[in-house]
């Protein structure tokens, strides 16, 4: 064999055989491209299009897609975790008025024991929840305000703008009830909350210092007199009017504002928008808020009664109600739910004012042999009754009580209020009171009776700095213990450096 | 023996055995030696004598002619100058296992096959080299005959489903195991966790072979907790509510109501339930295949088929497969070869209801694992006239007063009624035409399918548990998973100068994956008496949607060379375009050399040869990467739609990355080879570097900013740094006793050194409840962080606490400030703990530290086998070693609510005053932080290094005498045992376990996992 010589491995060579090199280019080439390039690719399977979803750059491109987006902030506010069900159910279990019967951290036990942690289900969850509503609310208003408002017209654009702010108003009052001190306690100077007003879509924009109490309380009334401001005065239909904001929710909202603020004067004005000077209390203006004839059917389908200004609506359908282990009903009712929690025998329930036949005790039985209350959120699974935001009658009892602290000696609408929201209820007795004080206290205890289950022991008690009495084995909490408030959830405290704990 | 060629040596003068092994050759009469050969045997030379002649030939040891897939081809072993290891299929044939890699455990260097649960056909935790990725998956790239398969658990439901198991372990040929990055590189970007083969096997020419394995086997559950009887329940935990009542009388609170009562039976004894006997079971399992192979010189088939019917040790949990498998390849002419593969599996996986034991089910209520050891003895599964014991969805607890329910679920009808199962059925399958125009070019176009039919059936029974509160809760929803791939090759194979061995590969690859999915939840029955998902309900749901489509756009190419077979040298690379990345192309490659130095001069000259029978360096370095679970449309920011009171709404629901890329991994590998003795004893040795960049990280923003998720992005490091040690015996070599012996470690260092920028650790919560995983650079990944104790006061029996900066902090359960608090630093609880930024309590994000590694620091194998006369004794052993396990079941086996105990509780609890060294606070009712159940604590984090006798096999082969009168070719008979015995000093059923699975971070985890099987079983082989 002669000796060849190789100076490059492949292709070119200095072979002297010029068969094989025929050979090697008339095969070796066109093999090499049929393999590369002889194949049909697919470029276009290189770039799917979502077909179950909408990417961000066409969210604002129709109609269509701006409601739905309005809507999907209604329906942030409808967790589960949130106004669905938790939101309500801490504003009562943190009270005095309910027991807990069955130890799980996941049911809120450490919510009603006063001892959540910073990574608390609850502290965690509502915290979370409630910011990624305002985070949608000022998506929704950056898009809008970049050319979403040309695309569904001036009219709508201010209706649409105008219920976001009421949410984002909304959400932020809420996390203040929990997450911060009250207003009394130095007139809002303590700290608050991150207060974020610009849409985040990306990184980087974890860091937010806390802003003072005050600061937050006038971002939320400056929210809601946009909102007061653009909204319609009705819908039209009793459902939108119930699951939707129209004006009236915006004053109503002010009222429960101003009054954790103790600025009773405003509480006043707002309410006289929506209240008129004597029984019956009606409004005027707008939807003509009244309260219902009979409390027991404000809680009943269709829940869209003359006095639910704002509920959260739930059908069957799944992911359109509040999800395992948030319903009110799983919580309170131990005949359709599971019994979370009882009625304290020593609390609200053993009010002997408080009749065996007015027609608030009939959401009340005895199940295991001990208090419950089982009929006012009475769907069964999947738990399907509205959870109210706000009712008129707490437009009423805002009013009563701030009447009653501005004058002097027994204010006599307030008297009047009073006794008609008690009245409604039940016809045979009547509320006196000889002094401000006996009326005050008076007011304080109707609400106790009125709203049980509604999620408002809470507000009430943090806005006076009232310490939160004991019940079965908890313990009392003052205005000045650890605990009193909620700290902050540690995902916060981890993530944004400017953050501080309670 | 017929057909062996006789040569005289040096000389053209030869001839050929006749049938009957006889020979007759004229040779001169100075001829010496001759020369004996026949295909598979070791040549032997024989010197011409006055006797006559009787030579025997040996089996030839073919191990350095073996061939080994490399992707797109095979390689001999010889030539291979990347790190692969090779199981044969025999290995993990016959084993009570339902897919293969159960059985690999302890098989190959490096390679780590751990079973996270006794749940059957779980996916096992696979990893080659250590975890190589936080986000994404860890597990290898699998292979099966060309075709990349599906790994992980498919089934939605609590049964398991690895997707694997579809592939029957008796049709497997061999598996070969790529670990560097010059085996792996030609798989570009999804190649970082290495890359494993799967040959089936394939007909060969002859007659045809007809073979029948088949096996039945027992199991057990193996290493159960010890708990309280009824009688031991009841003194200890009325004890721990005489203490509460102490205790709070004294801090003028009220006492407890509740009183825990013995109830009688319908005997009218006592109740003293041991509700493992109501969980648990004795497993019986049996298999069967057959399977036929032949063919001539130009076709060859392969034909198989399969039933196995698997019970595991909890009760309903069930595996049953029937699989059928056909290869066939035909050499049409001297041109063109074509072949198909084609196989089929109907996989029912089936269980009652959740066990407590998958990734994400640590804590259901219905989890089985934990039922078993919380439920009290004191209260039966059933009420005296026979109906369940319950209470609402709970179990019934009328002898426990004062508690209204104790909210955890009554697991028998559970079991009685519920269906949690997913049916399987998978086509995997592949067809080409090889076409060789000229002897050195060969083109192959390859089109492949890989189908996958998930069918998930879920029922909760409206009498009790889960399906309570609805009246009864079904879904039934279905996934379809489509593959298909298409690779076309060209091959060039010259040798120039014949010492110039080049191999050139070429090729153009696409692959295309579409899920879709759809299903239905309903709720409320209309009738008790339905079960199924068709009858009557009252609400409907959709469920179960899923839609998605990726694809994957290849060239790749790869170059071999040789130099006399002594230098080798070897590139790939590939280039990938993945639609589901935001920078969607990527560049891989991988370079290696190896020198067979043995056959240098200078080694024979230095007489090193005489030492050495075989010496082999290597190295290789590369680049590339892992896309393993990114979601199709990660990089789109996207809006999805919902309902708000039956209205459509759009939110936020995703944040995209745009610039996402894949997981870099740049691998180092250095290894020598070498035998000893004649090859009697072979080492394989690498030290290796894989330094991993552009981890996807999902970098959580705080909360405030309302994100709808974390967007992920390449910002994490990490590296894995080892050794590999593997060394291959014939111990004993004596005519009747032969003991061969594989000994392999992997020895792996993981470090993450860096996160992203604001995220100094990442949080792995189990089951989204409780948080031990801490991954933080400067540590392996995963670590576990608890809080530390100081043990038990001896004067007043608390928990002591250690809290951030090491102080002693005394718990009490009961406290009435301020005369006494919950969180103390006088025993007497006197003093209230203030700790760093005023905090009075000790929480986990305050106090807990970076306490222990769940990583091994090694991992490996003992495979033996000893041979005498036809018997046969394969004993394998695996074991790990340098790592730790949090045995969260602990916790609640010491949780003073209703729970049951470990029996420990009676020795080991604080009793009284003076009582030192105790392990366990003074048992107070309802306290269930001293325990570690409210935070996580060191007590209950332990040494998981394990040494298991994995399996043990005795078998025995039939004499040919006895069977050539039947004509059967082949009958052997054994007895198995799988997971026999564990040396460990890990508390809990076994230190394999994993409560999240395969999660990359969330190792070392055993929080309410059932136990694992011990498993015995007998089979034969019988081939005609």
């Amino acid at each position: 064999m002669q000796e060849q010589s190789l100076q490059v491995l492949i292709l070119v060579s200095n072979i002297k055989n010029q068969q094989t090199m025929k050979k090697l280019i008339k095969y070796f080439l066109p093999a090499l491209l049929s393999v590369i390039v002889l194949p049909s690719c697919h470029k276009d399977y290189l770039h799917p299009v979502p077909e179950t979803s909408i990417t961000d750059a066409s969210a604002f491109s129709t109609a269509g897609r701006i409601q739905a987006q309005l809507l999907s902030l209604y329906g942030a506010l409808k967790s589960g975790q949130y106004f669905g069900g938790r939101a309500v159910i801490y504003g009562d279990i943190r009270g005095e008025d309910f027991i807990n019967e069955t130890q799980n951290l996941v049911t809120g036990s450490d919510v009603w024991f006063e001892n959540p942690t910073n990574s608390a289900t609850a502290v965690v969850n509502l915290w979370s929840q409630a910011y990624y509503t305002i985070n949608s609310c000022n998506i929704f208003l950056d898009g809008m305000a970049a050319g979403g408002a040309n695309v569904v017209g001036t009219a709508l654009a201010s209706n649409y703008i105008a219920e976001a702010k009421l949410i984002r108003a909304l959400s932020y009052y809420t996390l203040l009830q929990y997450y911060a001190r009250p207003y009394a306690d130095g007139n809002g100077a303590k700290p608050g909350l991150p207060l974020r007003l610009t849409s985040i879509k990306g990184t980087g924009f974890s860091d937010l210092a806390r802003s003072s109490v005050a600061e937050v309380y006038t971002q939320v009334l400056k929210d809601l007199n946009d909102a007061e401001a653009g909204l319609p005065l009705t819908y039209g239909s009793a459902y939108t009017n119930t699951t939707r904001a129209h004006k009236n929710t915006a004053i109503a909202l002010k009222t429960r504002v101003y009054l954790s603020m103790q600025n009773y004067a405003s509480v006043i004005t707002e309410a006289n928008k929506i209240v008129s000077s004597s029984a019956p209390f009606v409004g005027s203006t707008g939807v003509k808020d009244t309260m219902a004839a009979n409390i027991v059917n404000v809680f009943k389908t269709p829940y869209t009664s003359s006095e639910s200004i704002f509920s959260m609506p739930m059908t069957t359908t799944g992911g359109d109600n509040p999800g395992t282990q948030n319903q009110l009903g799983f919580y309170y009712s131990k005949t359709t739910g599971n019994g979370e929690f009882s009625l304290n025998p020593a609390g609200i329930i053993a009010n002997t004012g408080w009749t065996a036949t007015d027609a608030r005790r009939s959401f009340i039985s005895t199940s295991s042999g001990k208090p419950f209350l089982n009929s006012k959120y009475s769907a069964p699974s999947p738990y399907t009754d509205y959870v109210p935001v706000i009712r008129y009658t707490e437009v009423l009892l805002n009013l009563a009580e701030a009447l009653a602290r501005t004058n002097a000696g027994v204010d006599a609408r307030a008297l009047a209020i009073l006794n008609a929201v008690r009245q409604r209820s039940d016809p045979t007795t009547v509320i006196t009171a000889t002094t401000q004080q006996q009326l005050i206290d008076a007011i304080l205890l109707e609400r106790r009776i009125e709203f049980l289950g509604e999620g408002l022991r809470n507000n009430d008690l943090m806005r006076l700095l009232q310490t939160i009495p004991a019940k079965g084995i908890a313990p009392s909490k003052a205005s000045s213990d650890a605990g009193y408030i909620w700290p902050i959830s540690n995902q916060e405290l981890n993530l944004n450096r400017l953050m501080t704990d309670n | 023996m017929a057909g062996v060629s006789v040569q005289l040596k040096n000389t053209t003068i030869g001839t050929v055995t006749k049938t009957d092994g006889t020979f007759s050759l004229k040779v001169p009469a100075n001829g010496r030696v001759l020369v004996f050969s026949s295909v598979d045997m070791n040549t032997e030379e024989v010197t011409i004598g006055s006797e006559p002649m009787n030579v025997s030939l040996k089996q030839a040891d073919r191990s350095l002619e073996n061939v080994v897939v490399v992707g797109y081809g095979t390689q001999r072993r010889r030539e291979v100058t990347g790190n692969v290891s090779t199981v044969k299929g025999q290995v993990v044939a016959d084993k009570p296992v339902q897919s293969f890699e159960q059985a690999l455990a302890g098989r190959a260097a490096g390679v780590q096959v751990t079973m996270p649960n006794g749940v059957l056909n779980s996916p096992p935790v696979f990893r080659i080299r250590g975890v190589n990725s936080i986000s994404l998956s860890s597990y290898p790239l699998v292979i099966v005959d060309g075709v990349p398969t599906y790994t992980g658990d498919y089934s939605g439901t609590n049964a398991a489903a690895n997707a694997l198991a579809s592939i029957n372990p008796d049709d497997i040929e061999s598996i070969d195991i790529a670990k560097d990055a010059a085996a792996t590189a030609i798989y570009g970007s999804r190649a970082a966790n290495g890359v494993v083969f799967i040959t089936t096997k394939k007909g060969r020419p002859g007659k045809a072979r007809v073979n029948y394995d088949g096996w039945v086997g027992w199991s057990k559950a193996y290493k159960l907790p010890d708990v309280l009887n009824a009688s031991e329940y009841l003194s200890f935990k009325t004890s721990a509510l005489n203490n509460y009542n102490q205790t709070a009388t004294s801090l003028g609170l009220s006492p407890t109501a509740v009183t825990y009562n013995s109830i009688n039976g319908p005997d009218g004894k006592p109740v003293d339930t041991r509700w493992f006997d109501y969980i648990y079971r004795e497993g019986f399992s049996q298999s069967h295949n057959v399977n036929i192979s032949g063919g001539n010189d130009a076709s060859t088939y392969y034909f198989s088929t399969g039933y196995t019917d698997q019970q595991g040790i909890i009760r309903k949990n069930n595996f049953k497969r029937m699989n059928a498998l056909f290869n066939g390849d035909s050499r049409i002419n001297n041109f063109l070869t074509v072949g198909l593969k084609l196989s089929y599996s109907d996989e029912q996986n089936t269980a009652a209801t959740s066990s407590g034991s998958l990734n994400g089910e640590g804590f259901n209520t219905a989890g089985l694992g934990r039922l078993a050891i919380v439920l009290p003895p004191i209260i039966s599964p059933y009420k005296n006239d026979g109906s369940y014991n319950l209470n609402g969805s709970a179990i019934g607890s009328s002898n426990i007063t004062g508690i209204s329910s104790l909210s955890y679920f009554n697991p028998v009808p559970a079991l009685d009624l519920n269906r949690s199962n997913s049916e399987n059925n998978h086509i995997q399958g592949n067809a080409y035409i090889q076409l060789k125009p000229v002897k050195w070019i060969t083109l192959k176009s390859l089109y492949g399918i890989d189908n996958l039919i998930v069918d998930n059936d879920l029922f909760w029974n409206p009498v009790s548990g889960d399906g309570y509160s609805y009246g009864g809760y079904s879904s039934a929803w279905m996934t379809r998973y489509k593959r298909w791939i298409w690779t076309n090759t060209a091959q060039f194979d010259y040798t120039f100068a014949s010492r110039h061995n080049v191999s050139l590969l070429a090729g153009n690859e696409q692959q295309r994956n579409t899920t879709l999915g759809y299903g239905i939840n309903r709720q409320t029955l209309s009738d008790p008496a339905y079960n199924v998902i068709q009858a009557g309900w009252t609400t409907n749901n959709a469920t179960g949607m899923a839609y998605g489509e990726n694809y994957l756009l290849s060239t790749f190419g790869r170059l071999n060379y040789n130099f006399s077979q002594k230098y080798y040298l070897q590139g790939n690379v590939r280039q990938d375009e993945y639609s589901a990345l935001g920078i969607k192309r990527g560049v891989f490659w991988g370079v290696s050399a190896g020198w067979e130095i043995a056959k240098e001069n200078f080694w024979t000259n230095a007489g090193l040869n005489n030492v050495f029978s075989s010496f082999k360096l290597r190295g290789s370095y590369g680049k590339v990467g892992n896309v393993s679970g990114i979601g199709d449309y990660t990089p789109y920011s996207t809006f999805g739609s919902g309902l708000y009171g039956g209205t459509a709404t759009l939110a936020f629901s995703q944040v995209g990355n745009d610039k996402l890329q894949w997981e870099t991994s740049k691998k180092t590998d250095a290894g020598l080879a070498f035998g000893l003795f004649k090859d009697r004893l072979t080492i394989d040795a690498a030290y290796y570097y894989n330094n991993i960049d552009g981890l996807i990280l999902n970098v959580a923003q705080a909360p405030s900013t309302g994100l709808p998720s974390s967007p992920p992005q390449n910002v994490g490091t990490m590296y894995n740094k080892g050794f590999e040690f593997a060394l291959n015996a014939l111990v004993v070599n004596t005519k009747d006793f032969t003991w061969t012996t594989n000994f392999n470690i992997g020895i792996n260092k993981n470090m993450v050194t860096s996160l992203a920028p604001g995220l100094p650790y990442i949080l792995t919560s189990t089951s989204g409840l409780e948080t031990v995983n801490r991954t933080q650079t400067g540590y392996s990944v995963g670590y576990l962080w608890v809080i530390r104790t100081g043990g038990v006061d001896p004067t007043t029996g608390k928990r002591i606490f250690i809290n951030s900066v090491g102080t002693p902090v005394y718990y009490s359960y009961l406290a009435k400030s301020p005369t006494t608090y919950s969180y103390s630093t006088a025993p007497d609880g006197t003093v209230q703990y203030k700790g760093p930024n005023n905090v009075t309590t000790i929480s986990q994000p305050a106090d807990a530290v970076m306490y222990a590694n769940t990583v091994p620091k090694g991992v490996g194998g003992w495979n033996n086998t000893l041979k005498y006369r036809s018997f046969t004794l394969d004993a394998s052993f695996t074991y790990a070693y340098g790592f730790y396990m949090y045995y969260g079941t602990n916790a609640g086996l010491h949780d003073q609510r209703w729970w049951n105990n470990a029996s420990d509780v009676l020795t080991d609890a604080w009793s009284g005053k003076g009582d030192v060294g105790k392990k366990y606070a003074r048992p107070v009712y309802n306290d269930n932080v001293s325990n570690g159940s409210a935070m996580p604590m060191d007590i209950n984090v332990f040494k998981g290094d394990y040494f298991k006798l994995n399996s043990l096999t005795l078998s025995y082969e039939v004499p040919r005498t006895i069977l050539s009168k039947a004509k059967i070719n082949n009958l052997r008979v054994y007895v198995s045992g799988k997971n026999l015995a564990v040396i460990t000093k890990y508390p809990g059923p076994d230190p394999e376990v994993s409560s999240n699975g395969n999660s990359t971070t969330g190792q070392g985890v055993d929080r309410n996992t059932g136990a694992s099987a011990r498993t015995i079983t007998a089979g034969i082989n019988l081939s005609f």
